[in-house]
């Protein structure tokens, strides 16, 4: 009798896995709490799974309140999938999209107390590869597993 | 997510249980109000129980921090876990923050 692979809808990538949220911050924990609990039979390293955990979260909190602007008839759309020990997650709202070239270095001295661009920040440093589309409203994150 | 202060040798020590992030973390600022309004001169922050904190949750702390210097205060982070003093350490907030590794060495030594 063949064994069930339970990640077979990950790895095929034809059947990635798409979740649509309105822009309100409070979906933000569901949106990673779906992706977790989707590769939990993965048996990832406590570390890993924070990582994974805060780029989803700092992605969609983007792309709601400075994609979006909060406006919840707005939706952010994350399709998720797993491939050759690859995660990939793919954020994308629905706003004019951004420059991520012009955020300002948040580690600089002159902005390391203005709290902002350390989300952008924090992704690109816990995530092995980070791209944008042309326009900056859709961001793809990649984790090697 | 819940706080608690208590006084130890006359040293305010503020414990956060839980995860600081865009939700939470406007109820550790409105718990801190009071304590930033009677210009508390020494804050220990005590995150043994913070399991998870995210850029909202760092920018919190950074506004604490930034009104404590306002008027001359200082502020000390204890007990942090490998992973959170990691985002400390990759924000080069590290720099910006007095981080302890526990909150009875933070205690007394904070003259």
């Amino acid at each position: 009798m063949p064994r069930l692979d339970p990640l077979a809808f990950l790895r095929n990538p034809r059947s990635k896995k798409v979740i649509t949220v309105p822009s309100e911050t409070r979906y933000i924990r569901k949106v990673s709490d779906r992706i977790l609990s989707s590769i939990e039979v993965l048996g990832l390293d406590d570390g890993k799974i924070f990582d994974i955990k805060l780029c989803i979260e700092e992605a969609v909190r983007n792309a709601i309140v400075h994609g979006n602007h909060s406006d919840r008839r707005r939706s952010v759309r994350v399709t998720y999938g797993v491939e050759d020990s690859r995660l990939t997650i793919e954020v994308e709202d629905e706003g004019i999209g951004f420059d991520h070239r012009t955020v300002a270095d948040p580690t600089a001295q002159a902005h390391i107390m203005k709290n902002s661009g350390r989300g952008v920040y924090l992704i690109r440093k816990l995530m092995d590869r980070t791209d944008y589309n042309d326009i900056g409203n859709k961001i793809t994150m990649v984790k090697n597993l | 997510m819940s706080v608690k202060i208590e006084n130890k040798n006359g040293l305010t020590v503020f414990y956060v249980e839980g995860e600081i992030d865009i939700n939470s973390a406007p109820a550790i600022k409105k718990s801190f109000d009071k304590l930033l309004s009677a210009r508390t001169p020494k804050i220990i922050v005590n995150l043994s129980k913070v399991s998870y904190v995210d850029s909202s949750g760092l920018a919190t702390l950074v506004e604490i921090l930034k009104n404590m210097r306002s008027y001359g205060g200082r502020l000390r982070l204890t007990n942090l876990s490998a992973k959170i003093k990691s985002l400390f350490e990759i924000t080069k907030l590290e720099k910006l923050f007095e981080i302890m590794p526990d909150e009875a060495e933070a205690i007394s030594t904070f003259v």
